[in-house]
């Protein structure tokens, strides 16, 4: 797994690639509650993203849980095949918060 | 039609080597042609008990190998999961949890049982360690 955070004038994004699996998954943790410390709304882009398991899943959950306890907005960017295909046999599809593209995730900031 | 054996492969029960048991059911299965999308679900579903092995059975310092199996038999894919682990597993941890709680981790179990037709463990008798057994219907 590779990732950078960039940040934008309201929000970062945290933008993942590769495989995320149990050898990755504490990685991603760390850099999405450290990322969301900051007070700002986060985006994961998943685009890139090849190969991702339960446990990354749950990295994702833990991010998404952490935001609404403090008040944040938490989406995920283009989500890629693999990642849609997880999200889908955990019904998890329906929780988070999806967005094709990073515009339309600055219109629900701005709401 | 008799039993084929397309894979047998052991690694050692690390989160690192995860990657790797990937590529090779990658390689076994594209090489067998089978569907890309039911590739994709075996991957993620023996992913998902590997890591259950690493983190549950290998437990308390425990550590050792996993060996994989894949065997064609009929219309059906039969894959089998050895480890040598201390813990003995036990049927009810491979059950699902209730999917409206939202929270981290347990969700493991859930997709091996949506993605496999089968998902059983195996009887080792006196002998330490675990056996799952996975079969996935090829029609399915």
């Amino acid at each position: 797994m590779k990732h950078e955070l960039v940040n934008k004038p309201d929000f970062d994004v945290l933008v993942l690639s590769g495989d995320i699996d149990l050898h990755h998954s504490p990685t991603l943790r760390e850099r999405i509650l450290s990322s969301l410390k900051g007070g700002r709304p986060l985006l994961i882009d998943m685009q890139e993203v090849s190969y991702i398991d339960s446990s990354g899943i749950a990295s994702l959950v833990e991010g998404f849980q952490t935001a609404k306890s403090s008040n944040l907005h938490f989406g995920l960017l283009s989500i890629s095949s693999p990642t849609l295909q997880v999200l889908a046999i955990t019904r998890l599809d329906k929780i988070f918060s999806l967005y094709e593209t990073e515009d339309s995730f600055i219109e629900i900031l701005e709401l | 039609m008799a039993a084929t054996k397309l894979l047998n492969f052991t690694f050692p029960a690390s989160p690192e080597h995860l990657c790797t048991v990937r590529t090779k059911l990658r390689d076994t299965l594209g090489s067998a042609r089978f569907p890309q999308e039911t590739i994709d679900c075996i991957v993620l579903a023996i992913g998902e008990a590997c890591m259950n092995i690493i983190q549950h059975a290998y437990c308390d310092g425990d550590c050792g190998d996993i060996v994989l199996e894949i065997v064609r038999q009929d219309s059906c894919l039969v894959f089998r999961l050895t480890d040598f682990a201390r813990h003995k597993s036990r049927q009810e941890e491979m059950q699902s949890r209730p999917l409206d709680e939202i929270r981290p981790g347990g969700l493991g179990c859930h997709i091996i049982n949506e993605i496999m037709d089968e998902v059983e463990l195996l009887d080792c008798g006196n002998r330490q360690g675990n056996i799952l057994q996975m079969k996935k219907e090829l029609t399915s």
